[in-house]
């Protein structure tokens, strides 16, 4: 059974039903989590700042180096070097979902794109996967092979951006050699294991060259992210924001000649993949020998969830009644893992286990006050809770910041009622273990780990092997990024063998008309993942225009704030893990390191604010385009 | 003289962008053969290496760059311009900013510093700003800003065909930039 808290159960057919006899089974005090790590009371915290000199709060405001605006507050005890209390404070909002509202949905494309200055294709892919599956459009087989390749373009952009221009530096010389002079030391006189890959003979040499600005790795993520981009733009037009993407496939020209451009850029990923996990290996096993206590930095429970993305073109026929079906045939499994143990890869599952909480953010709830729910159930028929996205209403309500009560802008997504994470390592994870990809030459799921055979360049044709870890922590999560460069790349050459095979068949359509319905009520999701994980959207139509449009992205899960039964978020959980190990026991000397590297090994992607006027008075007046994080 | 005319900004967000505005209205004008007229509204890593792709005995000299710039000290629609003084500000704040241009941050402090700092950007760099007002989702100026958009064409356009224009510019500086803190206490 998969549903540990929520009253859900299945028959024997696999269907869900709600257990009998329980008269609101979605309450909050019905279905409660079990036992975990939850918060100190404020009051407890106050007393222990009060009482003890040792212990101080320490604040992170903005966090750097990542994308978009978040904000951290930590009360550490610097003695006992430990983190007492984390709050993740996103502090912009977004406010897509309301923009949505009373629009054609085809705007949505182009819209929701800018919900992100990175991955705005994975939300204009989002978009067309759900009125898809409103409108009842199914893409061509061309048209799926494409949108597949273009959107793992994107993530070989979005990946070394990540490891080496964001989280990278964490690992630098630049910053290991004064925060811990002793490891730096080490790092010069341990030979990396992997020097025939990678070119660097001691992990000193390897650090000096993750400096940001100088280093050699930063500089060659800079022209990669160009490589990507190139080739992103042949199908997809414009980067970051797409004018390709469309319900019913892609409006690109695919024909030989951008074909083979693409193939150029594409074959230059084959040895940089190789290169960047060989790195990140031998980065991890070097922290985790210098010292274990590096393998609580960031620790938390392997609890994940992802919707899986790629589609098959025999199996991707956007109808939800078939999603289940169609999403175990995609080439990134979906899956929810819950305590390591991957307990789901069926689509409905993880939609109707899907819920949304607003009590310690800055909106009003919209459920559990007499409310009438929209949709007591998903369109096959299957339970659905008032908190579900489809049921959810967004109510923005600024505020003051206050720790017990609201103190950000993400909502808190919750899965079972638990507290999940999104990354493209829990793509691999659930892949690597479910044994459901399809067929490739390139790759092997065997339940344990995923076997990568990368083609030669430079180098010679390597096999990486992704092994699921022990440990769930910073490091696994880097080095999991760094594998999913791998896993991208040859997913992307696996699109790109089979589009060529359908080109020399003569097969050249890449998209199927459709128009939108200007009658009755439609229901969409689509089903996706962004750079870092997971990511849905949940559109109703009403007589052609949004009536409801939610996203949730990878980081409204990461960055959630602590929920109503007390359970932390995500970043939170993983600081509050976390050991203060940097060599200095004055705490006005402390970077806070081990804590940021903590929330950046999550690739923090979080804001975009779009000036909205709510009945409680004007948001925000800041701007910028990234934001994979908040609430809508 | 090989000079680019460049604006700054994002889409439909009212006078924030007029840097798009101006760039699209100049591009209608027939412009003499050493001067290009171009969208920089992306990506500063982008743009420096769209920089790089100019061959060597063909690279801009001078950039004339006009956006919105809040600085809060005068009045909606006030029109400033003037030569960058080329000041660059820590690698601390530099590295912060590549970080947001990565991410997606469109902004003319971006794309100036970090493409000078990476040795691309033309040595003569013209900033025409445009204090704006209103901050929001839309296409519509507000009055001041809308105003003033015919002056602007026409002062961008000098600058980029107009030498004796840009020497009587006097040396300014960007706007300034917040540094992140950690706080502990």
């Amino acid at each position: 059974m998969c549903f540990k808290n929520l009253p859900v159960e299945f028959d024997s057919s696999g269907k869900p039903f709600l257990r009998d006899g329980i008269r609101d089974p979605y309450a909050t005090a019905t279905a409660t989590p079990p036992e975990g790590p939850r918060q100190l009371t404020s009051e407890r915290i106050e007393e222990l700042l009060r009482k003890n000199g040792h212990i101080k709060s320490m604040d992170f405001d903005p966090v750097t180096r990542v994308a978009g605006a978040l904000a951290f507050h930590t009360v550490a005890d610097f003695e006992n070097r430990k983190v007492l209390e984390a709050r993740s404070v996103a502090t912009l909002f977004r406010g897509y979902e309301v923009i949505m509202v009373g629009r054609d949905p085809r705007d949505a494309i182009y819209i929701t794109s800018r919900a992100c200055g990175v991955c705005g294709g994975v939300h204009s892919t989002c978009s067309a996967l759900a009125i898809e599956m409103a409108i009842g459009c199914k893409p061509p087989p061309l048209g799926i092979l494409i949108r597949n390749l273009a959107l793992s373009l994107e993530f070989l952009y979005d990946h070394p951006l990540h490891l080496h221009l964001l989280a990278g530096p964490d690992y630098s010389q630049a910053i290991v050699e004064p925060t811990n002079p002793s490891l730096y030391e080490r790092a010069k006189n341990t030979e990396a294991r992997h020097t025939a890959i990678h070119g660097f003979r001691t992990i000193a040499d390897l650090m000096t060259d993750l400096n940001p600005l100088t280093g050699k790795l930063y500089l060659e993520a800079l022209h990669m992210t160009r490589v990507a981009r190139e080739a992103y733009v042949l199908i997809c037009g414009k980067y970051p924001h797409p004018q390709t993407i469309v319900p019913g496939g892609m409006s690109s020209t695919i024909n030989l000649t951008v074909m083979n451009e693409m193939f150029v850029r594409l074959s230059q990923f084959f040895d940089y993949s190789k290169k960047l996990a060989l790195i990140w290996d031998d980065i991890t096993e070097f922290f985790y020998e210098a010292n274990p206590e590096y393998k609580k930095v960031g620790a938390r429970r392997a609890n994940m969830i992802d919707t899986g993305i790629f589609d098959h073109p025999d199996s991707y026929d956007a109808t939800y009644e078939n999603c289940n079906e169609w999403g175990n045939r995609r080439w990134a499994t979906p899956g929810a893992i819950v305590d390591g143990k991957l307990v789901t890869t069926d689509l409905k599952t993880i939609n109707i286990g899907l819920e949304e909480f607003v009590e310690h953010s800055y909106y009003e709830e919209w459920a559990g006050n007499g409310e009438t729910q929209h949709f007591p159930t998903d369109p096959s028929g299957n339970p659905l809770s008032p908190y579900h996205p489809w049921n959810k209403v967004t109510r923005p309500r600024p505020q003051g910041q206050n720790w017990k009560e609201k103190y950000t802008w993400d909502t808190t997504p919750r899965w079972d009622r638990q507290g999940m994470e999104a990354g493209c390592y829990a793509r691999l994870w659930n892949t690597a273990v479910a044994q459901k990809m399809p067929e490739s030459p390139f790759m092997e799921s065997t339940g344990h780990s995923l076997k990568m055979r990368v083609p030669a360049g430079a180098l010679p044709e390597t096999e990486l092997e992704w092994h699921v870890p022990e440990v769930w922590n910073a490091f696994e999560r880097n080095r999991g990024r760094a594998y999913c460069m791998a896993f991208t790349t040859l997913i992307a050459f696996n699109q790109w063998l089979a589009a060529m095979e359908r080109l020399k068949d003569g097969d050249t359509k890449t998209s199927t008309k459709f128009e939108i319905p200007k009658r009755g009520t439609q229901q969409g999701v689509g089903f996706w993942g962004a750079g870092r994980g997971y990511l849905t959207h949940h559109l109703t139509l009403d007589r052609g225009a949004v009536a409801n449009y939610q996203i949730v992205t990878p980081s409204t899960w990461n960055a959630s704030p602590t929920d109503r039964w007390g359970q932390p978020g995500p970043y939170e959980e993983a600081v509050m893990n976390t050991p203060l190990l940097e060599e200095t026991s004055d705490p006005t000397k402390f970077r806070g390191l081990d804590v940021l590297r903590a929330i950046r090994s999550f690739d923090p992607c979080m804001p975009c604010t779009t000036h909205i006027q709510s009945e409680g008075g004007l948001i925000t007046r800041e701007v910028n385009t990234c934001a994979c994080g908040l609430d809508d | 003289m090989r000079v680019i005319v460049g604006g700054v900004g994002y889409p439909d967000l009212c006078d924030y962008s007029i840097g798009i505005e101006v760039q699209e209205r100049l591009s209608l004008r027939d412009a003499p053969p050493n001067v290009v007229v171009e969208d920089l509204s992306y990506n500063p890593i982008a743009i420096k290496q769209r920089f790089d792709d100019e061959p060597p005995e063909a690279q801009f000299e001078r950039v004339v760059i006009v956006s919105a710039v809040k600085r809060g000290d005068r009045p909606a629609g006030t029109v400033a311009s003037y030569r960058w003084d080329g000041v660059l500000p820590s690698e601390t704040e530099i590295q912060r900013m590549v970080t947001d241009a990565v991410t997606g941050i469109i902004a003319v402090e971006n794309t100036i510093v970090i493409t000078r700092y990476f040795a691309a950007l033309p040595n003569e760099v013209v900033v025409v700003e445009v204090e704006p007002e209103t901050h929001e989702f839309g296409a519509a100026f507000s009055s001041p800003v809308a105003a003033a958009f015919d002056d602007i064409c026409d002062l961008v356009w000098s600058l980029a065909t107009d030498d004796n224009a840009v020497a009587r510019l006097p040396v300014g500086s960007l706007a300034s930039v917040t540094v992140p803190t950690l706080w502990v206490g």
